[in-house]
């Protein structure tokens, strides 16, 4: 991809995940009062990990699928082949991809064990729970939600009826008794809750937190990947690239090649024969999920089945999804 | 080795040439990465969390 030695991308990886650090903890004071309002529910309702029990997930032949949002979701038309299928592992569901996902006919009606999960402590992410194809079929829907979830963003799951699991985002755990990971825990245990609350690795984006969830809380062996690009297409439009997804319309970067040259890069997946453009969030997730991909237990078996993308490597699987839907189902 | 990311048949790309010497890449500078992820709007997703205890960077059971 580019002539960095190791030591220049360890760097460069370590600088954006304090960065990233960095702009998250301005937000930690919202955190705080988030799970204040949450902790009644909390109490109330379920632990991911009960999840486990429910579905009996553990064996050598458990499968899931993570469904992301990537431009290859479209393309592949993944979706359709989904819903035509006749698949019965888990299905965990990316906030951001479930409205799509539902109007591609991918619902729970079909597909028992259906998950959406989100990790982002902010109410942004309320959009994608406000749709009335979630609330036809909310009451069938497991939401998986961090104990620092946006209260709003919760209540309008809870309002499409949804069960709600919850689980822990690690952030200052490393802190030991002073941090809030272990003060909140406590909070939790206090109720109901006596052996607390899966807390996962986020990976730093909910992609990569449904992965974590598949294994580690679910303890599903075999885990596919579509919608999981962590890059873009080679035809995206390039202001889509540099804005990463028109996330915000106000975008101040010039559309020079300049800028261009200096915030992408193209790089080849030889699994699929394919290209792919990351901008550096993308280069930082995807960076990111390699390496505890790599670190994963044994008997973790992660499947790329996206066709694409910038998920290849040690430890990754690489197969059309035809191929993974033949060979899971 | 000069890479061409335009697509001939793109109209996106008509208008942006993009080449790229990727011999000559560096990484971005801490300014220019943070200016990056605050003018794309993608405060969203979360943080890493990194731990000496490197199990534990994969996860609690039970917390």
């Amino acid at each position: 991809m580019n002539n960095l030695t190791n030591n220049e991308q360890t760097e460069s990886q370590a600088s954006a995940e304090n960065i990233f650090q960095k702009i998250h903890y301005e937000s930690y004071d919202d955190w705080i009062a988030n799970f204040a309002l949450n902790l009644s529910y909390i109490w109330k309702e379920n632990s991911a990990k009960e999840i486990k029990n429910i579905f009996n997930q553990k064996n050598d032949k458990s499968s899931a699928i993570i469904i992301g949002r990537g431009p290859s979701i479209k393309k592949h038309k993944h979706l359709e082949m989904l819903a035509e299928s006749n698949y019965d592992g888990s299905i965990l569901i990316c906030d951001g991809a479930l409205i799509n996902t539902l109007k591609a006919g991918v619902t729970p009606d079909k597909f028992k064990k259906f998950f959406v999960v989100s990790i982002e402590p902010y109410d942004r992410i309320t959009k994608f729970y406000d749709d009335p194809i979630v609330d036809k079929y909310g009451d069938k829907i497991h939401a998986i939600f961090p104990t620092i979830a946006s209260n709003s963003t919760v209540a309008r799951a809870r309002l499409a009826g949804m069960k709600i699991f919850w689980l822990h985002l690690l952030f200052d755990y490393n802190q030991g008794k002073k941090s809030f990971n272990y003060i909140s825990s406590l909070m939790v245990r206090a109720k109901n809750h006596l052996n607390g609350l899966p807390a996962i690795q986020t990976g730093a984006n909910v992609g990569t937190s449904c992965w974590f969830i598949a294994w580690k809380v679910f303890g599903i062996s075999n885990v596919g990947l579509i919608g999981i690009n962590h890059g873009w297409e080679e035809d995206d439009p390039i202001e889509k690239i540099l804005s990463h997804g028109f996330e915000n319309k106000s975008n101040s970067l010039d559309m020079t090649n300049q800028n261009i040259k200096k915030y992408t890069k193209k790089i080849f997946n030889s699994d699929f024969n394919s290209y792919c453009i990351l901008d550096p969030i993308f280069e930082f997730y995807s960076n990111s999920f390699k390496e505890f991909i790599k670190r994963s237990p044994d008997w973790v078996n992660t499947i790329n089945a996206t066709e694409g993308g910038s998920i290849f490597g040690d430890r990754i699987s690489s197969m059309k999804f035809s191929d993974f839907l033949e060979n899971y189902s | 080795m000069k890479s061409n990311f335009k697509k001939s048949t793109s109209e996106n790309y008509k208008e942006f040439e993009i080449k790229q010497d990727e011999t000559d890449t560096k990484p971005l500078t801490k300014d220019e990465f943070e200016n990056y992820i605050l003018d794309s709007g993608a405060k969203g997703s979360f943080m890493i969390y990194r731990s000496d205890k490197k199990d534990e960077e994969l996860g609690v059971d039970e917390l």
